[in-house]
């Protein structure tokens, strides 16, 4: 996620050789995870089925007690404060929603400021805010019943509840498993929104891992036992999986994921000339005689594309704007990922697209060749910095063998973990 | 509270129609002409006792059901206490299997005649149906509503109190409604353990043959259970938490 | 006297009382399953009729047993006609109930498949939609079983067959010898009797509930 300048509300979350042992196993279901979790950060788990995600998740508020190791968040150690306390301070969302049917929108999403002692005023007010930042009109939905919500409205009124008495760390469980693949993108392009405002610390379930590589600062790839195989950014997961159980969760077409993680707006869109249609023809002609350029995009009064016009078309048409040219029929916004702006440049038969900005107005065109340079661009540089890491790696590693050698004998030899990783 | 789920004829119809017949029955039996044992038995304050009687165990019996199988029925779904279910509802079974009228007969043999031993049956014959439906009313409730529950911070009795007692209301209430059936019906045989009510008029009638005694005594019992049912149906309606109404 | 030599002393009236029991709840139950089954086939493809006959039935079983029993004998008489009418009033609510409701939860694919095989209605009704609904309407049976045990138990006071004769007898006779006796026989007699006709119900069950659809 693209940060900016808004405060980071999150705090840190350290898990220190968290373990759970299941009476009746002999095998520990989660086996001594550590982790670090940076504030402000977005860390998704991701994993075969029963590898121990929510095992994990659920350890973080303690709805399962750790066997042993340690829970910190900012620092403070939580491992054995009393769980209701700690899970008021966590918010935490869940696949079903699991919003309580006997009560309306407003009152499942009052439930937590309630139970910490809010004000009536300062709830009710909490609540339009909530219902406001994850999208739903308050008139419409305020006393609404869950099941009169639909299941992506449902799911959003399931997070304005985790996040209504403002907690500075979400735990979500694959909160978008049960929705369709339409809705589930929506409520994640809303996610990468209210954490662009919010940043709060995220940590989220999923096995699916293209909805990691989308809403990820980080991903940690699990395998049993909660055992980390990777944790690392998208980029040098997608680019440099670590061994072959992670690249087999990457999964084919690595390169086209990667497309995933770059906005149209961070790369190379060109100029192209257009016209609004109401200046005269006479400029249009004029343009195409000048310009030497074949074709012209004309823009609607309010400056969205409209049609693409090829010399000629006009003639054809005998002058009348009204029948000339061919409609716009695919746009991509400046906010939509490579991936998006492929697809389109591959669908429309002249091998560009009009990109758009925040209101649909006319910003420029990306076509095949832009395209394809800044895939290579992106590529080498991922490999660049993957490189850079990978040596980073090795000489801390190397520094560390040095202390420990200087130390040794000595009580407590700080144990690096490798797989941690550090917050880049 | 809003009272829009009670329509008018939900509201009306049961208490009027009663009503006619309870009219029906008192112009009837004020214009026939009764002969000694009938006056004797169906004198004003006497079946004003009776019936007072009735409505009096039928309460009483209830309020001690609804303490003692509400608090027993959360208590066994706690999951502490779950080994000890089975045993609980078995026992609850055989008190039901038992016919009512010989579990009466058995307590006055144990503890004399009187309103306490019929109380006692009456309670004991009426606790499986609050206890079982309370069970399964909590029981029934989606697990991860309560993952939920305690996921936002809830405390163990935040969540008894605020998610499950309320989404376990219809089935309570459904349990209780049969438990007040159940109550009215052993009611009428508190009269063979010395219990009073109306089934004193019933035995009266059946005993001296006197049809309208009889008569009399059976058209109250039947006037006082539907008044008691539809009381109840009016509760379970208002009762029962909007949101899980099955239509809109 | 204790309890076993009043039971092999009385062995005769005993054995008879809970035979007449046994047969009466029998053919009771005979009748009113037909009944009850017959009219939630004929009201469940309706939901106001389905509604009415529950309703109805309801209505019934609202009402105390010995207060029906008191209106049905100043009609029928006393003995054996007021309590076969009561006994089958009563047994038909659950009976009814369990019918609609089991009809109706018969998944609409299967309906919509028997007909496109080109079943009649009546046929659909006996091949498919019954024996699919028979699990639930066979645990209304027992639940109107169990009842009539019971309410069988008070028709003796208004002369009708069964162990509530011994029952009343002891209550009648109330510090007599054998009036603990009579009461302990006729009670414990007829939870028994209760057991094994439950048991037989679910041997029934496994019997005639088709293997495809047991739980
Ligand atoms: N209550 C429990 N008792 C015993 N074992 C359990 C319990 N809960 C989970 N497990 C075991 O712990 C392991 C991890 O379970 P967990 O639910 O964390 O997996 P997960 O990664 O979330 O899987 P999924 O993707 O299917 O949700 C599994 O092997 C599971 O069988
Ligand atoms: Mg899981």
């Amino acid at each position: 996620m693209v940060t900016n300048d808004a405060p980071i509300t999150g705090a840190t979350i350290e898990l220190e050789n968290l373990t759970k042992r299941y009476p009746g196993n002999p095998n520990p279901s989660v086996d001594s995870v550590s982790m670090e979790i940076g504030a402000g950060e977005t860390v998704i788990l991701v994993g075969p089925s029963g590898c121990g995600k929510s095992t994990t998740l659920r350890m973080i508020n303690r709805l399962i007690e750790p066997s042993s190791g340690r829970i910190r968040i900012n620092g403070e150690d939580v491992t054995d404060i009393d769980p209701v306390k700690l899970r008021r301070r966590i918010g935490y969302a869940i696949q079903s929603s699991g919003l309580f049917p006997h009560l309306t929108v407003a009152e499942n999403i009052a439930q937590v400021p309630r139970m910490i002692g809010w004000g009536k005023q300062r709830i009710k007010d909490r609540v339009e805010e909530m219902l406001d930042l994850v999208g739903l009109d308050p008139r419409e939905f305020h006393d609404r019943y869950p099941r009169r919500l639909s299941g992506g409205q449902q799911q959003r009124v399931g997070v304005a509840r985790a996040l209504a008495a403002d907690p500075p760390v979400l735990l979500m469980d694959e909160p978008f498993g049960a929705v369709d693949p339409i809705t589930r993108d929506h409520l994640q392009d809303e996610l990468i929104r209210l954490q662009h405002e919010l940043h709060k610390t995220i940590v989220f379930v999923t096995h699916d891992f293209d909805e990691a590589i989308k809403l990820g600062d980080r991903i940690a790839v699990l395998r049993e036992q909660s055992h980390i195989a990777q944790f690392d950014t998208p980029e040098a997961i997608l680019t440099n999986p670590a061994d072959d159980f992670v690249s087999g969760f990457v999964g084919a077409g690595a390169a086209l994921k990667r497309l995933n993680l770059t906005r149209v707006r961070d790369v190379g869109i060109v100029d192209f000339p257009a016209v609004t249609v109401d200046e005269p023809l006479q400029d249009l002609f004029d343009r195409f005689r000048s310009g030497g350029s074949n074709e012209i995009l004309l823009l609607d009064r309010r400056s969205r594309p409209y049609k693409w016009l090829r010399r000629g078309d006009l003639m054809r048409a005998r002058g009348s704007l009204a029948r000339a040219g061919a409609l716009v029929s695919h746009t991509v916004s400046a906010d939509a990922t490579l991936r998006d702006a492929l697809e389109a440049v591959l669908t429309d038969n002249g091998g560009r697209v009009a990109i758009t900005g925040r209101r649909g107005e006319y910003v420029g065109v990306v076509d095949m060749e832009t395209l394809l340079n800044s895939v290579h661009e992106l590529l080498e540089a991922d490999r660049l910095t993957a490189l850079e890491h990978r040596e980073e790696l090795a000489e801390l590693q190397e520094s560390q063998q040095h202390q420990r050698s200087a130390l040794e004998g000595g009580p407590g030899g700080g144990a690096a973990d490798g797989a941690g990783g550090e917050h880049p | 509270m809003k009272w829009d789920r009670i329509t008018k004829g939900k509201l009306l119809v049961t208490p009027l129609v009663l009503l006619a017949l309870l009219l029906a029955l008192y112009l009837w039996i004020t214009n026939v002409s009764l002969d000694s044992i009938e006056k004797n038995s169906l004198n004003g304050g006497q079946v004003r006792l009776y019936l007072w009687q009735q409505i009096e165990l039928t309460a009483i019996s209830t309020f001690f059901v609804l303490v003692i199988a509400l608090p027993l029925g959360i208590l066994l779904s706690r999951g502490f206490a779950r080994p000890a279910a089975p045993v609980a509802i078995a026992l609850a079974n055989l008190g039901q299997a038992t016919p009512a009228i010989g579990l009466l007969a058995l307590l006055t043999f144990w503890l004399g005649i009187g309103q306490r031993t019929a109380l006692i049956g009456m309670v004991a014959y009426a606790v499986l149906p609050v206890l079982s439906n309370t069970m399964a009313g909590l029981r029934a409730i989606d697990p991860t509503l309560l993952d939920a529950a305690r996921g936002i911070g809830m405390s163990p009795v935040g969540v008894l109190g605020r998610v499950e007692l309320p989404l376990a209301v219809p089935l309570i209430l459904a349990g209780v409604r049969t438990a007040l059936i159940l109550n009215v019906g052993t009611g009428t045989l508190a009269a063979f353990a010395g219990g009073g009510g109306l089934g004193n008029l019933i035995t009266a009638g059946i005993t001296t043959q006197r049809t309208r005694v009889l008569i009399v005594g059976a058209v109250l019992t039947v006037c006082l259970a539907l008044l008691v049912d539809w009381l109840a149906s009016l509760a379970e309606l208002q009762l029962s938490p909007r949101g899980l109404e099955v239509h809109q | 006297m204790n309890f076993w030599d009043y039971v092999s002393s009385r062995q005769d009236q005993l054995i008879s009382d809970t035979f007449q029991h046994a047969s009466a709840v029998f053919q009771c139950m005979v009748v009113a399953v037909v009944l009850g089954v017959g009219i939630g086939a004929l009201t469940y493809r309706s939901d106001r009729a389905g509604r009415i006959a529950t309703l109805a039935t309801g209505t019934i079983l609202t009402i105390p047993s010995y207060a029906l029993l008191g209106l049905l004998i100043p009609v029928l008489g006393l003995g054996v006609p007021p309590t076969v009418t009561a006994l089958v009033l009563y047994a038909l609510l659950p009976i009814v109930r369990n019918s609609v409701v089991g009809l109706r939860g018969v998944d609409p694919a299967l309906v919509d498949a028997a007909r496109g095989i080109g079943m009649t209605g009546l046929a659909r009704l006996v091949r498919v939609e019954l024996p699919i609904a028979w699990p639930t309407i066979l645990t209304g049976i027992r639940v109107s079983t169990q009842m009539s045990m019971g309410i069988l138990a008070i028709a003796a006071y208004a002369s009708g067959p069964g162990l509530g004769n011994e029952i009343f007898s002891g209550i009648a006779s109330l510090g007599s010898a054998n009036a603990l006796n009579e009461v302990v026989a006729g009670t414990v007699g007829i939870v028994l009797l209760a057991f094994i006709f439950d048991a037989a119900l679910v041997l029934l069950g496994r019997l005639t509930v088709s293997a495809g659809i047991r739980a």
